[in-house]
């Protein structure tokens, strides 16, 4: 009884553990160049702003505010992800997994905050997975504008 | 009703992932192709046919099913702990010395599991289908938890930078900590209707999940396999040279 009660924490322990390490995988991937910070420009997203000052001056004051910005931002970036340079008009896999890691981080947001514990880091995370959105909507936009276009063409539609 | 839809979902969502990878894989001309991996899929594959036609066949509470479900998941937790075994000898492939240490731990461990079965079974000899393969089973997938974990410190220890090993293996973990901790509720609540349903849905479910993360390595991160090692910067080579102009 003792041993499959220690199987049923250690699993369940190790089964959100290995849900995180897969995310943070993915969200490692590399992009050519930087494609978020005109995403970011074009729809005044607050989230590089926000880790910047989460980076230079440590935890912000602000809780509240802090909790609309990263919400306002997923919400604007999961509709672009959604709808913008995307002819299928559904997310991808590693998308969704994403997007449930992110709401997984925000509710942890919330514990942390009440327990005092380590709250930056979820923050720092929750702005890695909005950055990855951006990045993947930015490469998108950019490949449907210069995708198939050859320098001719894009002369003769100026 | 609306379980059942989902649970069905699952399990022909899962079957038509594996049959998309399986031919993905066996169509791929890359050299280091993930033959673990597909060996796995083609367990995974065709327990699920053979589950899936009984159950069409003969119904989910027919002595036929059972025989068939208990038969089909004898090979898939072997298979699975092979598949652990093969991944170590993947993270291994260009460290010998390791490896001969391993093997030599992966072989204590596996007669552990087994003995520790034996025993077990020599104590409900009557109940071979019901206490012995969830006690087997939980065994098995716990050894493959805890060895997928050690693989996992072990591919962090020598900084390897196969991402797509690092991936599979996470795949891994998701596939085993699922069943292992329900497996044990089920121990734990005897048999509840509510723990065999939770079962159930959870295994789908991580086999769902498994399946998604291998597809997006197998796809997305294939072209890194070659390498084991992270490859380092000579910093102290260059300023040398540089110092020596």
């Amino acid at each position: 009884m003792i041993l499959a009660a220690l199987v049923l924490i250690l699993s369940t322990a190790m089964f959100f553990f290995y849900f995180q390490v897969t995310c943070q995988k993915i969200l490692r991937r590399q992009f050519d160049r930087e494609y978020f910070q005109s995403i970011v420009n074009a729809n005044r997203l607050e989230f590089p702003s926000l880790r910047k000052s989460l980076e230079e001056f440590g935890a912000p004051v602000d809780y509240p505010r802090l909790r609309m910005m990263l919400k306002c931002d997923f919400l604007a970036l999961t509709y672009l992800l959604k709808n913008a340079a995307n002819l299928n008009q559904r997310y991808s896999n590693e998308e969704r997994l994403l997007i449930l890691y992110f709401r997984w981080q925000f509710l942890s947001l919330a514990v942390r905050r009440l327990l005092k514990v380590g709250e930056k880091k979820a923050i720092l995370r929750l702005t890695s997975v909005l950055q990855y959105f951006a990045n993947v909507v930015g490469q998108r936009v950019n490949t449907v504008r210069f995708g198939n276009l050859t320098v001719a063409d894009y002369l003769l539609n100026l | 009703m609306d379980g059942s839809i989902f649970s069905y979902g699952f399990q022909y969502g899962g079957m038509l992932i594996e049959a998309a990878l399986i031919i993905y894989v066996v169509q791929s001309s890359h050299r280091n192709r993930p033959s673990s991996v597909l060996l796995y899929l083609c367990c995974l594959l065709a327990s699920g046919v053979a589950r899936s036609y009984t159950l069409h066949r003969f119904g989910y509470r027919s002595t036929q099913y059972s025989y068939v479900y208990f038969a089909t998941d004898f090979p898939l937790v072997i298979s699975a702990l092979f598949l652990v075994c093969l991944f170590f000898r993947r993270a291994c492939l260009h460290q010998e010395k390791m490896w001969r240490y391993v093997r030599l731990w992966l072989t204590f461990i596996c007669v552990m599991v087994v003995g520790i079965s034996g025993l077990f079974f020599s104590h409900h000899y009557g109940n071979v289908l019901t206490d012995f393969y969830v006690e087997f089973s939980q065994n098995v997938y716990f050894t493959c938890l805890v060895l997928n974990t050690l693989l996992y410190l072990l591919l962090q220890q020598i900084d390897s930078a196969d991402d797509q090993l690092g991936l599979l293996v996470c795949g891994v973990g998701i596939q085993f900590a699922g069943p292992a901790a329900t497996l044990a509720l089920l121990k734990l609540t005897a048999n509840e209707i509510f723990a065999q349903s939770l079962n159930s849905l959870v295994q789908r479910i991580c086999t769902l999940g498994m399946l998604l993360v291998w597809a997006y390595a197998i796809v997305h991160v294939r072209g890194k396999a070659i390498q084991v090692t992270r490859r380092e910067i000579p910093v102290l080579a260059e300023v040398t040279g540089h110092l020596n102009i």
